[in-house]
């Protein structure tokens, strides 16, 4: 279609593009400007080069925290589809009880990650903590779950994925109820079993929904902030050290606003990257 | 063009310059508080901010909790940055000297009364830093505290053992009040939060220095690597101390927890609990000095009250009034018994010891020893990074992985040799 008048389009644009600008470009150009500077806030700024990015490589600080990130997200995201997924089978259907229980289930995603996490410590704490007390009830060992390395992001995962599953089984639930049950039907008839019809008509049904679920747990997983301050603070031992947890950890806890820019910058440029890739994916999928 | 003056708006004029001085006035005497107390320091900080307010000379002093020490800190800054500072606000002693030399504390000296303020020098800038008192005069001593050793002194009797003096007595001491159930441990023999404080101490105890007189980031040398291996010899070889468990705070306040449940039989923590401690604490609570190695030293910790220099000067003068009302006698004696932290005028302490305060409660008087073993902070620009950026997430490093000391410490040395 075209428009009446070549400027028009632009216009519509115009209030986006004026907040984008506002709000996404300039700071991003700040930071990279920034990032060539040692400055405290406080004191006068010095000019370094690249010695931020240097320095956050050199100390292993860029790897750890991308391979955090990527660890937790791709753990979240995989999570949420399936314990998503498998929700919503369950929970199709009518009546009364599975509508409570479908509500109970989504009524995390409505509840603030500081409530989350709060209750979460509670219940995880290594000493009295109603799970730590059921394991060791089992017989089974005693387990740190926040204050060990090798746990901990797996538990901050676990969290986030009982936080957003319910949001996740909602959006599956709307894929399922637009599947034609003639589908269904028809897969009968044919002889497929429960695990065939799943196979060849449930699952191909649901590609967008997982791919919207996928995609709103990889944003929401990749801003992960209110659940590792209030729970780990980065640690043990930088082990759930993300990438804005990171960067709001060196601006205003260590005073170093280049490094905090370094960071930002190179997280930009991970954010684009992963986004660029999805959009080609999704492309290539509806091409196919 | 005529122009007639009605009697209305000469009244109406009247009155809106009325207003406009009377809110002049109302602004001249109040002043902003940034502060970070939870818990019981909070409610005692806001009985004294009630009871200053109610006299009638006194200015208005708005005072806002802005989150623990280093959350507030980081909204200082940003707002001294963005210009929008409070008159006044308390900062941990390690800071002090890096706000100090970034220009944004106010000098203190020509205040009416800073000469006279009688404060401990232990305490005070003057001898809670080298070479404090040669500077002008920026941080007034508030809440003031040493590390101490409180030990549980049922489990203490029960284990027929007494308090441990030096570092080989506390191993065998945690070793005799562990309490292990198959593999798991139900009473640690020692807990200590695993921070940079209590590492300084172990390092002074050891007779070393963090920085040396040059101003070099040392990290104390042998004295620290001994510091930092008598952690790892309690974690892992003799495990009886917990590994740590958090970092900042939070460390300090499992800490706590650990020994008002009998879960810790010997903790390192702040004199600033003690109060705390002796309420919630269902068993005697002893004690005692830290338990030392080549000598006994200790560092300060607690903060200071600062006056930030962008603010307006109406507004310092407010916010100074309400810090030297703090520092009067009757006002110091109440925070220092409801807290735990030391009185920080030798007129207080002169007071308690008068009235027998001391007498009845031995604890106090224990900690009043400590002023006698204050190792002085250097006045050092990076104290503040080298505790945040190296130290802390090393130590907790090195504690819990059970990194070689040496070459964990050697890297810290290059850390802080770096912009």
């Amino acid at each position: 279609m075209k428009p009446a008048r070549p400027y028009e389009p632009y216009l519509l644009l115009a209030p986006t593009l004026a907040l984008l600008t506002l709000f996404f470009i300039v700071p991003f150009f700040v930071a990279a400007k920034e990032s060539l500077f040692t400055w405290d806030l406080l004191t006068p700024r010095t000019y370094v080069g690249l010695s931020n990015y240097e320095i956050l490589w050199e100390r292993g600080e860029l790897w750890r925290i991308f391979r955090n990130t990527l660890t937790y997200s791709a753990v979240v995201v995989t999570g949420a589809i399936v314990l998503g997924l498998a929700l919503a089978l369950l929970l199709d259907r009518k009546g009364l009880l599975a509508a409570f229980v479908r509500g109970a289930i989504f009524s995390a995603y409505v509840v603030s990650w500081v409530a989350v996490a709060l209750l979460f410590m509670w219940l995880l704490d290594g000493e009295a903590g109603l799970v730590t007390r059921l394991a060791m009830a089992m017989g089974l060992p005693k387990k740190n779950w926040l204050g060990d390395v090798d746990l901990a992001l797996y538990t901050l995962a676990v969290v986030s994925i009982w936080k957003i599953a319910g949001y996740a089984m909602i959006v599956f639930l709307a894929g399922l109820q637009d599947i034609p049950p003639v589908l269904y039907e028809a897969a009968a008839l044919d002889g497929a079993g429960p695990i065939m019809r799943f196979r060849n008509v449930t699952w191909p049904a649901l590609g967008p929904s997982a791919a919207f679920v996928a995609t709103s747990s990889l944003i929401l997983s990749f801003q992960a902030f209110d659940v590792v301050r209030i729970m780990t603070q980065g640690g043990p031992v930088h082990a759930t050290e993300f990438f804005v947890y990171a960067i709001y950890e060196q601006i205003f806890l260590n005073l170093r606003v280049g490094r905090a820019s370094a960071l930002t910058l190179v997280f930009g440029v991970v954010v684009f990257s992963l986004t660029a890739l999805e959009l080609r994916l999704f492309r290539r999928r509806e091409v196919a | 063009m005529s122009f007639r003056v009605s009697r209305r708006s000469v009244i109406l004029g009247s009155m809106a310059t009325a207003l406009a001085c009377e809110g002049r006035r109302a602004d001249e005497e109040r002043a902003a508080l940034w502060y970070s107390y939870g818990g019981k320091n909070r409610e005692v900080l806001q009985r004294l901010l009630t009871r200053f307010q109610t006299e009638a000379s006194h200015p208005r002093i708005d005072a806002t909790f802005q989150g623990d020490y280093f959350e507030a800190l980081a909204k200082v800054r940003t707002a001294i940055a963005a210009g929008a500072a409070p008159a006044m606000t308390h900062v941990v002693g390690e800071v002090v000297p890096y706000l100090a030399e970034a220009g944004v504390l106010e000098p203190l000296d020509g205040y009416e009364g800073a000469a006279d303020l009688d404060l401990v020098p232990a305490l005070a800038q003057s001898g809670a830093y080298e070479g404090g008192a040669d500077r002008p005069l920026v941080a007034v001593p508030f809440n003031r505290s040493v590390p101490i050793m409180y030990v549980n002194g049922a489990m203490l009797d029960h284990a027929g053992i007494s308090i441990p003096r030096d570092w080989s007595e506390l191993r065998a001491a945690a070793g005799a009040l562990t309490v292990r159930r198959g593999a798991n441990v139900a009473v640690w023999g020692f807990d200590c939060p695993v921070s940079w404080w209590f590492w300084a101490a172990l390092v002074a105890s050891a007779g070393g220095r963090v920085v040396d007189r040059t101003g070099t980031v040392t990290l104390g040398g042998e004295a620290g690597v001994r510091a930092l291996d008598l952690w790892q010899t309690l974690t892992h070889r003799d495990r009886v101390m917990p590994p740590p468990l958090g970092r900042d705070y939070s460390a300090w306040q499992v800490g706590t927890q650990n020994f008002l449940s009998g879960r810790a039989a010997i903790l390192w923590s702040s004199t600033a609990f003690l109060r705390y401690i002796e309420e919630n604490a269902n068993f005697p609570v002893r004690v005692a000095p830290l338990a030392r190695d080549v000598r006994h030293a200790v560092p300060t910790g607690g903060t200071f009250f600062v006056l930030l220099r962008g603010a307006k000067d109406h507004e310092k003068r407010a916010a100074w009034q309400f810090l030297r009302w703090m520092t009067e006698r009757a006002q110091t004696i109440e925070w220092s018994t409801s807290t735990g932290y030391i009185p920080v005028t030798s007129g207080a302490i002169a007071e308690l010891r008068r009235l027998g305060y001391y007498e009845a409660h031995r604890n106090d008087e224990i900690v009043l020893g400590e002023l006698d073993a204050i190792e002085p902070w250097p006045w050092s620009p990076t104290l503040f990074r080298v505790q945040r950026e190296i130290m802390d997430p090393l130590l907790e490093d090195a504690v819990l992985e059970g990194t070689d000391a040496a070459t964990a410490l050697a890297k810290g040395r290059k850390e802080a040799l770096r912009p």
